[in-house]
């Protein structure tokens, strides 16, 4: 797997180890046994990398969530953790410092840790509440958090709602100072490239923050003297693309065909965690990882059961990227080998030698086997969801959409489906998918859907439909917003060619396997459909393969693609929405730059490239960037890294614009 | 040239030396007498105060006013700091040359960087109450004793917390002294009380008794490594004891009836006494060596060594380095000595220089190495440079051998001479310039507005220069009387493309001074945007405030500049400000959505986003239980977008929603059923499975539900209900609008297999296989096999016969024979 490679460049374990380390630290400084306050969304992250029981080894005697406002007074030290970035946030941690304040009966030492910074507004709002002189204030800076060794995201849950509908930046500002520690620690990414206004304000931010970084550098006292002569260009990195998910609505809002996709769409997964009715997994032994704490009034029903999901599994990594169409027959090998091993015992002929090297394989092999079970029973539910005929419907509409045939079926087909009471998110993912495709529907189909919406989920969604608009993902399609409008051409294409993009950049394939059955294009994690956020990674660095696969596809045959950047593809970024990055950073002092060089040994080129995602990434995305990676590393030794702001679905991206009250309740 | 042992000494079996290192040090007139002094350390700054406990010649009006004075260690007057209240008590230094001045009351003063600003702290109310009496500092931190006995601890100073410490006996003290944090077991500072015949031991948490019984000591003093303590015993004796109390290392006996005015260690090793003009030093198992001077004498103890300050001279008492000692000392034949030898007869042409060499061939290396020592530790440039030649020499006879000691020491020495320059005066030893690092060095440099020589050291160093820019600005703008535009214009382009420039410390400096305008043209070069805000804001200046904010794209600082705004300013005013940077009204919507609506509401209206407002009322519909309340909060939402043309859509369905309410009221009313919250369809849905058709066709006519949609919710609603004869009695319906395949479908899901069947011949839009497929599905499959048999499909009925059994399996054979000679 690409992501063996990828961990020697950006050794994502470092960053683990460093988020587990400053943490504990953090903890240990507070003499004594305390209670722990930490934030719901916060404390799911930091299971992420370090254990409840090794808290425990730390002090901290009970765990609170700061949403439940349950603290108690059993313990004189008070941590709390939470993001200090959120305004709400603090004032929520200030009124809890006071509550417990004014109930308790001893005095209280409280201890508050800012996630990441210590920020002047939660500066300004603990002293309006008049705590800041009793809170010994800290800071812990979690920046990146490994999901996987190739998969680096800042967990932010709400960015996509606060970067497309709310329009405030703050991811923003995250990724930027998380990519800034990379480029720290790494050295300046050589060239950044990027699609889409958002990628543009991150690049942007991300030279601003370099420029300031030598005043800050060499305004550091603690500084070592190397760092002051400013960063120099990576030795290690190539590239960095950042993709805007604005430019790439459609393939956040398809259902995603790969295993983890689907598991993600019909349980949802979190921080490698989903939930799961234990009924569907029948009885098998409880692994829950998730520390538990006694405190916190019903932690979760006892029905539900938590499954990890990460590449620690045994089974997991070869099944997590697959389509889901393929994943029987892969389950139903693996099945045949173990129990082919476990024939293997029972055979009576056995030498003591031949025991022994069983034994020793035993723990793995029971471990697999209980993934096995594990995924087999998911894969069974999964399996019931996507034989329903509405799921086919669904999907029906979706294809023809992506492939972009202008069906009068598509439709009727979603009238019916709304009919038939087809959950709400589904549906406004179709019509999303339609306004997104085609820059709009026009305003009559339009008002006509919305009609349809709201009388049969109520008008409460209303709002619904008005956030969609604000996201831009459910629009009216006017006239001066169109590519063949000359004047919007100019200045900045406010949408993107559709048409000229799935054809240029092979958005749909027709043939995914090859004779062997082995998927052969990126377009396997849709079942022909090509995401365009990862056709443009490709455009970047797989220019002649998109080249032959054009050619095959018979069309117009495309000036010789060849050249760094986004080179050779200059047409078709053009017509995509938002603005175009291409920066190439250069060490202020060039003979530092040879130096590092020299100092490396490193004769060959930087070789791994990250790609960041602004407003969210898929699991379908993951996949079939892991493809990328494989294809890179057997070519050329290069390798890919994923960086993203958060995960995000279909699911989720309706649900940010769901309106959750009803009316007479 | 003088012998370089010309002021050695030796006390038992070791040898100390004392090096003069400025004359001339003091104006005759100063009486030192009168003088409290403190020193920095690594050989920084002095500080003189005339003491108030003292008599005083009157010199007229003009000392009245009392002063500190800070000099260089070569008695050049580098400030002097006027102190307009309060009584001294005690002055100190801490390791980045910071002054600290603490007065009776226990108000401390800082002094940065030999500067004549000051930032204050307090030690408290107890302090206040009693009085401090008097501090002992380290380099970190200090303890100040009060009147009561009680001992407050400061341990930093950019974040200062006083803390009281335990509380000692009652009782007068003769002496205190404290061991440094870094050197205890406790990592918590200790003081060492003497009181009555005793000595206590305090820290945070305790006072412990040593049981001690020669007391009362009239001085202690701690060894700069902690692990030594000298006491000084009412019989004019001298011990040294190490730190723990365990063991007594040495005793020596000053036969002097007066007890010294001072006591301090001299490095790690040696003790010194000080009378008024006479030194004796007190070296290990008690050897002793005495100096006379002239005049008063001041002891400023060092790390490495001791600095003598009177009058006339600035002294340095220090142990003879290892490797000094090895090179000079008289008869000495270590190869160092004979490599020295050696470049001296070179010097002289003599062939005997490389017959030396041969001598010393085998520790040549070493021989090397230690000539580079010593010549560091040489005060003399006389003497370093003939060590650094003896090294060369040695050096390059060696086939191997890595200079960069050598290179290193070269560098070195070059930048301590230059700083050891009267003018500058900073005498520092090889050790002491190590302990202080190049970069403080610069920054002491810089404090003593010595630029130029700290921009070439730096330069020599490759240190970066940008602070020294800094600081030189930061300067030029306090002192200078220039217009505004011309010092800024001055400072710009002096600074102009130089790297790392902070002109946010500039421009605060300009800011202290009372210049706004001058700050504000000052900030406009700070490339950090985060940096400029809350100078700007405390200019004044908000709105380039909040635009700085923006584009420093940390949404913390813009949040923080509208806080700041909202308060200031009035709401309309605010608004007007937000109004043209959309991320600040995004950040305000964002953060208003939660909290504070009537401002959200205030938003809406002043920039006129009539449906943002119709939503938020919307939003207030919602929560309200209350059918009354809500029907007006929806009336208002619809009032607020009647105007407009393009909310005709919004408008609309918010006049459903009302009535979709009252129908629904009406339904609860008639039915006893809760109607509201449901939607349209579900009205609908809920009523047809009531059995309430005429009802629901009523809502659909009501609400123009389309037909196709109307159809699908009553199928629904008839499965859900089992009610099959209902939909028998569809199935006899001419047309569908949604066709029958959904009922066939519907209706095999809900397992009425018989019923579904009835609905299969009704789907003649579909192909003859999807309809046997159907059959099939309902498990009639002779009915599926006639339907192949009138297609005259020979293969699906191949497929039913293996699918078929008992009966129906004759059946089919008898319908393939049919078919089979039709098709002959």
């Amino acid at each position: 797997m690409a992501a063996s490679q990828a961990s020697q460049v950006i050794n994502t374990q470092d960053i683990t180890d460093k988020s587990r380390r400053d943490l504990l630290l953090l903890l240990e400084a507070v003499r004594g046994k305390k209670n722990l306050v930490i934030e719901k969304s916060l404390a799911s992250i930091i299971g992420l990398f370090v254990k409840f029981s090794t808290l425990q080894e730390y002090g901290v005697d009970k765990l609170f969530f700061l949403e439940n406002h349950n603290v108690d007074s059993s313990q004189r030290n008070i941590v709390f953790l939470a993001r200090g970035d959120n305004a709400r946030v603090v004032r929520t941690v200030a009124e809890q410092i006071r509550l417990v304040r004014s109930e308790s009966k001893i005095d209280h030492d409280f201890t508050v840790i800012w996630v990441p910074r210590r920020t002047l507004v939660s500066n300004l709002v603990l002293e309006e509440h008049g705590v800041l002189g009793e809170a010994n204030i800290t800071e812990l800076d979690l920046q990146f958090v490994p999901l996987e060794p190739d998969v680096l995201s800042l967990e932010l849950e709400d960015c996509f709602s606060d970067l497309i509908l709310r329009k405030d930046p703050t991811p923003i500002f995250a990724a930027a100072r998380s990519l800034m520690g990379l480029q720290k620690q790494y050295g300046l990414f050589p060239r950044i490239l990027g699609k889409g206004d958002n990628a543009k304000k991150l690049s942007d931010l991300l030279l601003r923050m370099r420029s300031e970084e030598d005043v800050n550098a060499s305004s550091d006292p603690s500084n070592t003297y190397l760092t002051s002569f400013g960063l120099t260009p990576s030795s290690t990195i190539e590239n960095l693309i950042i993709i805007d998910r604005e430019v790439d609505f459609p393939t956040a809002l398809a259902t995603q065909l790969t295993y983890e996709g689907l598991l993600d769409e019909v349980f949802s997964v979190s921080h490698n965690q989903t939930e799961v009715d234990s009924s569907i997994l029948g009885s098998a032994p409880a692994p829950s990882t998730q520390p538990q704490n006694g405190t916190s009034p019903a932690p979760t029903t006892a029905t539900k059961r938590k499954v990890q999901l990460d590449s620690s599994d045994k089974l997991y990594p070869e099944i997590r990227n697959v389509n889901f169409a393929t994943i029987g027959p892969l389950l139903n090998r693996t099945a045949k080998r173990l129990q082919s091993d476990q024939q293997n015992i029972h055979a009576p002929n056995q030498s003591i030698s031949d025991l022994k090297s069983f034994v020793s394989k035993l723990p793995s092999y029971q471990a697999e086997q209980a993934s096995l079970k594990i995924h087999t029973s998911l894969a069974e539910e999964i399996s019931k969801f996507t034989k329903a005929e509405t799921f086919r419907r669904v999907l029906e509409v979706e294809q023809t959409l992506l492939i972009g045939s202008e069906g009068s079926t598509v439709h009727e087909n979603i009238e019916e489906l709304i009919a038939r009471d087809t959950p709400l998110p589904t549906m406004l993912r179709l019509l999303c998918l339609e306004s997104t495709l085609s820059n709009g529907i026009r305003l009559r189909e339009l008002d006509n859907f919305k009609r349809q919406i709201l009388q049969a989920y109520g008008y409460q969604h209303l709002l619904t439909l008005t956030s969609l608009q604000k996201m831009g993902l459910l629009v009216p399609r006017e006239a001066n917003r169109g590519y063949l409008n000359p004047i919007a051409g100019s200045a900045g294409m406010g949408a993107t060619d559709w048409n000229f993009v799935r054809q240029r950049l092979q958005l749909w394939v027709d043939e995914v396997e090859d004779e062997a059955g082995k998927d052969k294009d990126i377009a396997y994690v849709f079942s022909g459909y090509a995401p365009l956020s990862v056709r443009l990674v490709q455009a970047i660095l797989q220019k002649s393969y998109l080249q032959t696969l054009a050619t095959a596809g018979g069309a117009a045959v495309a000036p010789a693609a060849t050249g760094a950047g986004w080179k050779g593809y200059d047409d078709v970024l053009a017509r995509i929405k938002g603005a175009t990055v291409d920066v190439v950073q250069k060490g202020n002092d060039t003979d530092a730059s040879h130096a590092r060089k020299t100092l490396r040994g490193n004769k060959e080129g930087p070789k791994t490239t990250i790609v960041f995602f602004v407003g969210g990434v898929t699991f379908a995305e993951i996949a079939a960037l892991r493809f990328v990676g494989k294809q890179l590393e057997e070519a050329s030794g290069r390798n890919l890294v994923i960086g993203t702001t958060g995960l995000i679905s279909g699911k989720r991206v309706a649900d940010v614009a769901i309106e959750k009250g009803t009316f007479g309740s | 040239m003088s012998k370089p042992t010309a002021d050695w000494e030796k006390v038992g079996d070791r040898f100390y030396r004392k090096t003069q290192l400025y004359t001339d040090v003091f104006d005759q007139d100063l009486e030192l007498e009168n003088h409290v002094i403190a020193g920095a350390p690594y050989s920084g700054a002095v500080a003189l105060y005339r003491d108030e406990d003292k008599l005083h010649a009157y010199r007229g009006t003009q000392t009245a006013k009392p002063t500190i004075d800070i000099y260089s260690c070569a008695g050049k007057l580098i400030r002097s700091l006027n102190i307009d209240k309060g009584i001294v008590k005690a002055l100190g230094w801490s390791e980045d040359e910071t002054l600290l001045v603490i007065t009776t009351d226990g108000t401390v003063r800082c002094y940065h960087n030999l500067q004549n600003d000051f930032t204050p702290f307090t030690l408290g109310h107890s302090a206040e109450e009693h009085g401090v009496r008097a501090c002992r500092f380290w380099l970190s931190g200090f303890v100040a004793l009060l009147n009561n006995n009680a001992l407050i601890a400061v341990t930093r100073y950019d974040e200062p917390r006083p803390k009281l410490l335990a509380t000692p006996p009652s009782g007068d003290v003769a002496s205190w002294a404290i061991i440094p944090p870094a050197y205890t077991l406790s990592r918590s500072v200790e003081v060492l009380l003497a009181t009555g015949k005793t000595i206590y031991v305090v820290d945070a948490s305790e006072c412990e008794d040593r049981m001690l019984e020669n007391g009362p000591f009239k001085h202690i003093a701690v060894s700069p490594n902690g692990n030594f303590i000298a006491l000084y015993t009412d019989d004019s004796r001298v011990w040294v004891i190490s730190s723990d109390f365990q063991n007594r290392l040495s005793e020596y006996n000053s036969r002097v009836k007066t007890p010294p005015k001072d006591m301090q260690w001299c490095g790690n090793n040696a003790v010194v006494l000080a009378w008024e003009d006479e030194v004796h030093m007190v070296g290990p198992n008690g050897a002793a060596s005495k100096y006379f001077y002239d005049s008063w004498v001041h002891l400023i103890a060092d790390t490495d060594g001791i600095r003598i300050i009177t009058n006339d001279v600035c002294e340095f008492l220090q142990k003879v380095p290892d490797a000094s000692e090895e090179t000079f000392r008289l008869g000495s034949t270590s190869p160092a000595s004979v490599l020295l030898d050696a470049v001296d007869l070179l010097e002289k042409k003599s062939p005997k220089a490389d017959d030396n060499i041969q001598l010393i061939r085998p520790n040549l290396d070493e021989a090397v190495d230690t000539c580079v020592k010593a010549a560091g530790q040489e005060y003399s440039i006389h003497w370093q440079k003939q060590l650094l030649k003896a090294a060369s020499y040695g050096k390059s006879v060696l086939d191997l051998f890595n200079s960069d000691d050598f290179v290193d020491m070269c560098e070195t020495l070059r930048v301590l001479n230059a700083v050891r320059f009267y003018e500058i005066g900073l005498p520092l030893s090889y050790e002491q310039y190590m302990r202080l690092t190049p970069e403080r060095l610069i920054q002491r440099l810089v404090n003593r507005q010595e630029y130029l020589l700290a921009l070439k050291v730096s330069d020599f160093l490759r240190l970066p220069l940008n602070k020294i820019y800094v600081h030189w600005a930061r300067q030029k703008v306090r002192s200078a009387n220039a217009d505004e535009e011309s010092i800024c214009k001055d400072i710009v382009h002096r600074l102009d493309g130089k790297r790392g420039i902070s002109f946010e410390e500039i421009a605060r400096a300009a800011y202290d001074e009372g210049r706004s305008k001058l700050a504000i043209e000052l900030l406009d070069n700070e490339p950090r945007a985060g940096k400029q805000v809350p100078l700007l804001l405390s200019v004044g200046e908000e709105s380039l405030a909040l635009d700085k904010a923006v584009e420093s794209g940390d949404t913390d600082l813009v949040f923080y500049v509208l806080l700041h705004l909202k308060k200031k300013l009035t709401l309309a005013n605010f608004f007007r400000t937000i109004n043209s940077r959309p991320m600040a009204t995004a950040l305000v919507e964002a953060s208003a959505a939660y909290g504070d609506r009537e401002l959200l509401k205030d938003l809406y209206y002043q920039d006129d986003r009539r449906l943002d407002g119709s939503n938020l009322l919307l939003t207030e519909a919602l929560k309200q239980s209350d059918s009354q309340h809500r029907n007006d909060k929806l009336k208002v939402a619809a009032k607020l977008l009647q105007d407009s043309r393009e909310h005709t859509f919004q408008v609309k369905a918010i006049d459903e929603t009302q009535r979709l309410f009252r129908i629904q009221e009406v339904f609860e009313k008639d039915l006893g059923e809760s109607f509201v919250g449901l939607s349209v369809n579900e009205t609908i849905y809920k009523l047809i499975k009531s059995g309430n058709i005429k009802r629901s066709q009523k809502v659909q006519s009501e609400f123009k539900v389309a037909e196709k949609t109307y159809w699908w919710i009553r199928l629904r609603a008839l499965i859900s209900r089992r009610d099959w004869r209902e939909l028998e009695e569809m199935s006899k319906t001419r047309k569908s609008p949604i066709g029958w395949e959904p009922f066939f479908n519907e209706i095999l899901g809900a397992g009425n297999a018989k019923l579904a069947s009835l609905y299969i011949p009704k789907c003649t839009n579909l192909t003859v296989p999807e309809r046997i497929e159907m059959w099939i599905k309902c498990g009639l499959i002779t009915k599926g096999a006639e339907e192949a048999l009138k297609a005259k499909d020979m293969s699906s009925l191949e497929m039913l016969k293996n699918k078929a059994t008992g009966n129906a399996v004759h059946e089919i054979e008898r319908m393939i024979a049919q078919l089979a000679p039709s098709r002959r």
